[in-house]
């Protein structure tokens, strides 16, 4: 009684679970507001996963065979919120990892209490840099906390790369005012400048979440002559640009983040999105057998036509199946054993994305890729197109098939994959 | 310096500014008879919006979509009447018998619990609202507008025309002015103020789910689509005066072109500022509104 | 002496248990949330000044959250100073910025007041959002946690910190709150035009009480800002205000107590969402609760039907929801809207409100006894009545448009009288007295006391300049008790700096003011009911209470507004013994009524008034038959030999 009332787990401790029979791994992320469709298909795509292995017996942990139980908690996309759950999750004493949070703010306020005792996460699928390079700035020796997504450098290199093989000249640079629009502004210009400044940029505009009305920034972007739109920010607002320019007449299309494939972007412009391209890891195509048997499985199960957002669902479960095989390796539920075991997978891992191969490296505070998953391979570009998201390339198709099913390059403590 | 662009944004600027005009409208409604607005008219707007959207595309499996839009504006009218109603029940009545001004709360409160219900009910998401008014843009006076922000004006203008006939030339109407003139009086010559007061809320709350109905193919429905309109409703409501009937119009469509031109101007993030200066400025200076009558105080 | 040590044993006893919990429980998630929910705690008592104690919906809170967690952070990581800067910085920068915004805002009322403090926060978020360059914008601010004396406070320390900040809180607004300030406070609520013609300036004390509210809640956000340790303009929006809001509502208005159980509700409330069986027991404990409260409200009818049956709807819709739902935390806000719904319909005092009414029962702790009453010589002295011109009238017009309820007047009263003022209704008596105590401004003349103008347009500089009224319509502080009242009015005697008044040192001035209202409170008699509520007191008790108020001004004139309207007959006859006494010890008055009797025997002068004019002047007999005063009353011309008045030992019998 009185070392539970030490470790206060009496307060937490309604679940009534003894430690020890399970292996416990958290879930959080934004379930309700306006990032809740990453959120809920990141955590279904995760539970997917989870029901297979445990459907299968459970993980393989030293002697015995434990099944994963889940722990979920609604971060709200709230930083305040983050935080807290951040604060409960470090103080749960048999938690082996978290996985999720999409919003770079909730990672900034949030992971450190994660980090600083240890505790095992995936992000998955924040990808803002920030999320990450704020491990670098702090100079930790010791990271606990990894990614599992196609992070904006990698998108934004892409989405220049996409903008100067179609041919345009002039683009104009829009992005949403949060964290991830400006990092994303500050990762498309970067590109540019890399790419040997083929592009000009004649309009640099910011919009604000919730906005509705974007035909100031439009009228701005068309006066000055632009041809594409490279833009940056979350579905409904992108949705809002899209039929802003429908409304007066433009005909640039949208380059931009992977956030343009979510359903709310979809939906909401209708007719005025097709031709959208964004970076996408994952196409809710059947292109191979396991892809086939996760977009069939998640419709059953969450019953759905689309996923909302296939490339959140995509990672997270990937991000289970590494997360597993971690513990497996490790042999422990113990969740710092789980990072030793995460920077060193011995055993490819089979995901829906790819086959994975030690895509995470032991930290380095010089290099924050160690404990980046994705590279540029991985990744394709995506169209919009009638209501659903398609290869933009069909050259990628291919290219996506043949990744999906051959071992990804592995990742070693000094070698660097370059990423443009 | 373009004419045309100016143009552009204070067209389609004067446009939104009606639907907060609308809804400002709505506010004057129920303060002319009680003296007390639904601080949660926004999620009033909100779930009529969304409930006409579930009767539009129950129409769609049967109809097409010119019918099933026409047949979804009468329930969605009638919907926002009832929500209106159940709000001056649980918020508004208790607190009018006490002469308090717990209705503040209480109708935040309710609109919490709507906000929460629709949440839950049709989702998180931000839907598209179909209709069969073309969102295609014509070329009037050197501007682009659509049928669907034209759509806007007639509606607003339709609706409070409606009113305004029906508080001038029914029965009905005159008891709904006499509450609004002189509560006691009203009562002691037989009016049941209570009635009227429902009255005022109905109304308010059709005119909510009107504004609702005509903004929602433009902005899309979600949960959250009411709660930056709201502030700007409110703004148009007290810089008017919340007693100065077709004051609103002018105030809200002024309101909407400085939005616009300061969003074009200054900065799109700063678009919310001229009418949040406004409305404290207007409350400094005049706090009965441009159009308002000042009231003497009695002791 | 006992129910001091017995309400500070209690808030030593909960600050201790509070400040021990680090010690025992080694659980970091309990000590965040606690953390948290003394930075809550803060920022609450900081919103129930304007909500609990003003009365008004302040919506801007959460506003001053933002900017003082955002000074705070700016102060540590642009000028690179310490804790201590910072947290002064946001203290005082929310201090000034409440205080300017009060000064507009304050002047509306109701909605209007609601809605300025709205724009002001959603003024405050965009200014956070936009100015990119001070604040990093939508990308936020990271703020590391600087040392103090070198050293960087562990989460134990750091939440130590924050329970000392709370508790210094506590007790400098115990301190304030149990003083004048609070009074004027309770005062301003119920009736802002008499607190202003007792000379308490209604405008400054609700500025003064913004600002410091704002102040508080620029404390609790650079608390925050360090415990946070990154800050986002998108965190200080109009839905975490509401949540604020309710946690004050809820918790229980007007109580430190209150404001902390809203905080811990806030802190706690996701938690309990998230374990089911745990909401399950919750809301239908909730349920029995509000049935209970229910039927004991309609059983002794203190409650509407409403009132009784609309919690048990809402709880129970709460209860039967739980059943059905699977994840409650998806209905988190309608099941917060539920529960806040049933406190503020069914128990509008909240929890605390509640609990206090509850435990105050349990626990029969008497109340400090009262002082002995002071001399009344030195609470009301005498004034030297030498009959000469104390206050005049000189051509004085009032118009509303093209009515002249004031045409032209000139009127002297001689120190020392009692002048009666009457006329039939409407014939501008009342707004005569309203022009000179200062509610409307004349629209010509002038009004002189002593032979100086009096201030125009003002309640409050009249009533400082020496004037005390009553109301024809009463204007008592209801929620206080009849000492309150009259406690609240006293002139000359709260001479304390509000430095000691915060640290408690001011309470041998309370101690008087407590005499010296009670020596009041004696001469018109309701010495035995100075604890009562002025609203439970009877009618004619509440008018002589008026007027024990508006002695305790020391007024060199005091105006009566028909004291006696209402009044049963033995009611009148105190009425007219009080007026006696108070005619005895100097004062002037003026008198304003309708009861003939009461004027005949009181007046030594008397104007009568007809159209906003003088029709008469004299005494009391001489006005009676005055046949323009007849004609005016009763409508007829007089008769042409000289009516005989009635003689039958009492008034003639006019309309009132």
């Amino acid at each position: 009684m009185f070392k539970q009332l030490v470790h206060g787990s009496l307060l937490l401790s309604a679940l009534g679970l003894q430690g020890g029979d399970t292996v416990k791994i958290a879930l959080t992320g934004p379930f309700s507001g306006g990032s809740a469709p990453m959120g809920t298909s990141a955590r279904d795509g995760a539970k997917l996963a989870i029901a297979e292995i445990n459907a299968a017996g459970g993980i393989q942990v030293g002697a015995k065979k434990l099944k994963i139980e889940v722990i979920e908690r609604d971060d709200e996309a709230k930083n305040e919120r983050g935080a807290l759950i951040a604060q409960e999750l470090a103080a749960m004493s048999d938690l082996s990892g978290v996985i999720g949070t999409v919003n770079t703010g909730v990672c900034i306020a949030g992971d450190k209490h994660l980090q600083e005792k240890g505790i095992t996460k995936i992000i998955c699928p924040a990808a803002g840099s920030a999320s990450m390079t704020q491990w670098s700035k702090a100079g930790v020796k010791d990271n606990s906390i990894f990614r599992f997504a196609a992070h904006d450098g990698i998108q934004a290199a892409m989405v220049v790369e996409e903008a100067i093989n179609r041919k345009f000249t002039k683009v104009a640079v829009v992005f949403d005012s949060t964290n991830y629009g400006v990092s994303g502004r500050d990762d498309m210009l970067d590109q540019i400048k890399k790419q040997g400044n083929k592009l000009t940029v004649v309009a640099q505009e910011k919009f604000n979440i919730g906005d509705k009305d974007m035909t100031a920034q439009l009228l701005r972007a068309k006066s000055a002559g632009a041809e594409a739109i490279l833009i940056w920010g979350i579905g409904p607002e992108l949705a809002a640009i899209s039929n802003g320019e429908a409304k007066i007449g433009m005909k640039a299309p949208l380059i931009g983040g992977w956030t343009l494939s979510m359903s709310n972007y979809i939906d909401n412009a209708g007719k005025n999105g097709n031709g959208t391209l964004m970076p996408q890891t994952f196409i809710e195509e059947p292109i191979t057998p396991k892809a086939k048997a996760f977009i069939d499985g998640y419709h059953k199960t969450f019953k759905v036509g689309r996923i909302p957002s296939p490339v959140a669902a995509a990672q997270g479960y990937d991000a289970v199946y590494l997360m597993a095989a971690a513990v497996k390796q490790a042999g422990s539920t113990d969740t710092h054993k789980v990072k030793e075991a995460l920077e060193d997978l011995k055993e490819p891992v089979k995901g829906v994305i790819a086959t994975w191969n030690h895509p995470y490296a032991k930290w380095d505070p010089a290099d924050v890729t160690t404990h980046e998953a994705f590279r540029r391979e991985q990744t394709v570009m995506g169209m919009v197109k009638d209501g659903h998201v398609v290869f933009g390339n069909d050259a990628d198709r291919e290219r996506l098939r043949k990744s999906a099913t051959t071992a990804t390059p592995a990742k070693l403590n000094k070698a660097k994959a370059k990423t443009k | 310096m373009n004419a045309a662009i100016i143009g552009q944004m204070a067209i389609s600027g004067a446009l939104m500014g009606l639907v907060y005009a609308l809804i400002a409208y709505g506010f004057q409604l129920t303060y002319a008879t009680s003296k007390s607005i639904n601080f949660g008219q926004g999620e009033l707007v909100m779930l009529s919006a969304f409930f006409s959207l579930t009767l539009t595309n129950l129409g769609l499996t049967h109809w097409g979509l010119g019918l099933s839009y026409a047949l979804m504006i009468p329930g969605g009218l009638l919907f926002g009447a009832l929500m209106g109603l159940v709000v001056e029940r649980a918020g508004v009545r208790l607190a009018l018998e006490q002469k308090s001004e717990g209705w503040i709360l209480l109708t935040i409160i309710i609109g919490l619990f709507f906000f929460s219900a629709a949440e839950n009910i049709w989702g998180r998401d931000d839907r598209p609202f179909p209709t069969p008014i073309s969102a295609d843009p014509i070329h009037v006076l050197g501007v682009d507008v659509t049928r669907l922000e034209l759509s806007v004006a007639v509606g607003v203008f339709a609706i409070m025309g409606l009113i305004e006939l029906f508080k001038r030339r029914t029965l009905l109407g005159k008891a709904f002015e006499a509450v609004a003139a002189d509560r006691d009086a009203a009562e002691l010559m037989g009016i049941s103020a209570t009635r009227t007061v429902m009255l005022s809320y109905g109304l308010s709350g059709a005119v909510a789910a009107l504004a609702g109905i005509l903004v929602s193919p433009i902005t899309t429905v979600g949960p959250t689509m009411a709660s930056a309109l709201i502030l700007k409703a409110f703004s148009v409501a007290v810089v008017a005066g919340l007693d100065s009937g077709f004051g609103v119009v002018l105030v809200g469509m002024f309101l909407g072109v400085l939005e616009s031109l300061a969003s074009y101007y200054v900065g799109s993030g700063w678009r919310e500022a001229p009418g949040l200066i406004l409305l404290i400025l207007a409350l400094a200076l005049r706090p009965t509104g441009v159009f308002g009558k000042a009231t003497i105080r009695k002791v | 002496m006992r129910r001091l040590l017995f309400l500070r044993g209690a808030e030593l006893l909960a600050f201790a248990v509070l400040g021990a919990i680090p010690l025992l429980v080694l659980n970091e998630y309990a000590l965040g949330l606690l953390t948290l929910l003394s930075i809550y705690g803060i920022l609450l008592i900081g919103l129930d000044v304007t909500v609990g104690y003003l009365g008004q919906v302040n919506l801007a809170q959460i506003a001053f959250l933002g900017l003082g967690g955002y000074a705070a952070g700016l102060v540590i990581t642009r000028l690179g100073m310490g804790m201590g800067p910072a947290l002064l910085a946001a203290t005082a920068l929310c201090l000034v910025l409440g205080g300017l915004l009060a000064l507009p805002a304050l002047r509306l009322e109701g909605p209007q007041f609601a809605l300025a403090t709205l724009s002001f926060a959603a003024l405050s978020a965009t200014a956070l959002n936009e100015l990119e360059s001070l604040t990093g914008g939508a990308q936020g601010l990271s703020i590391a946690q600087p040392p103090i004396f070198g050293h960087i406070l562990t989460k134990p320390q750091f939440y130590w910190l924050c329970l000392a900040f709370l508790a210094l809180v506590w007790m400098l607004m115990r301190n304030l709150l149990a003083s004048q300030w609070g009074r004027a406070f309770e005062a301003l609520r119920d009736s802002p035009i008499a607190t202003d013609a007792m000379g308490v300036g209604t405008y400054r004390h609700k500025v003064a009480a913004f600002a410091l509210g704002s102040g508080l809640g620029g404390l609790a956000g650079g608390l925050y800002a360090l415990n946070l340790g990154y800050l986002q303009p998108q965190s200080f929006g109009y839905e975490q205000m509401i949540t604020l809001l309710l946690g004050v509502v809820l918790g229980g208005r007007k109580s430190l107590w209150g404001a902390l159980v809203g905080a811990s509700v806030i802190v706690l409330l996701p938690n309990l969402l998230s374990k089911h069986d745990l909401f399950l027991a919750f809301s239908g404990l909730g349920c029995a609760m509000a049935l209970a409260a229910g039927l004991r409200g309609l059983v002794k009818k203190t409650t509407r039907p409403f009132q009784a049956l609309a919690p048990v709807v809402a709880m129970g819709i709460l209860v039967v929801g739980g059943f059905f739902v699977p994840n409650t935390e998806d209905w988190r806000k309608a099941i917060f809207a539920l529960m806040l719904f049933s406190v503020v319909v069914g128990l509008p005092e909240g929890l605390m409100g509640f609990l206090t009414g509850f435990l105050a029962k349990l626990f029969r702790v008497p109340e400090a006894p009262l002082p002995e009453p002071s001399d009344l010589n030195s609470v009301l002295p005498t004034h030297p009545a030498d009959g000469s011109p104390l206050l005049v009238l000189d051509h004085l017009k009032r118009y509303f448009g093209g009515v002249k309820a004031v045409d032209d007047l000139s009127m002297t009263v001689c120190s020392g009288s009692i002048h009666g003022l009457i006329g039939p209704n409407g014939s501008g008596k009342s707004t005569v007295v309203n022009v000179i105590s200062g509610l409307y401004t004349p629209s010509g003349g002038r009004v002189l006391l002593h032979g100086q103008e009096l201030p125009q347009g003002s309640l409050f500089r009249v009533a400082r300049a020496g004037v005390a009224r009553t109301f024809q319509n009463l204007q008592l502080f209801g929620e206080l008790t009849a000492l309150e009242n009259v406690m609240v009015a006293l002139k000359d005697v709260y001479r304390s700096p509000l430095p000691l008044v915060l640290l408690g040192l001011a309470r041998p001035e309370e101690r008087r003011a407590q005499a010296d209202a009670l020596a009041l409170l004696e001469l018109i008699g309701l010495k035995d009911q100075a604890r009562a509520k002025a609203k439970d007191l009877t009618y004619g008790a509440q008018r002589f209470l008026e007027i024990a108020r508006a002695l305790a001004r020391k007024p060199d004139l005091l105006i009566l507004d028909e004291p006696a309207a209402g009044l049963a007959h033995p009611d009148v006859l105190q009425q007219i013994e009080i007026i006696k006494r108070v005619h005895q010890r100097g004062i002037t008055i003026i008198l304003i009524e309708h009861h003939m009797d009461v004027v005949s025997e009181l007046c030594d002068a008397v104007t009568v008034l007809d159209g906003g004019k003088v029709i008469a002047e004299g005494t009391p007999d001489e006005v009676k038959r005055h046949p323009k005063v007849v004609e005016a009353y009763l409508g007829q011309p007089p008769e042409t030999d000289s009516a005989t008045p009635h003689t039958d030992g009492g008034a003639a019998p006019l309309p009132a």
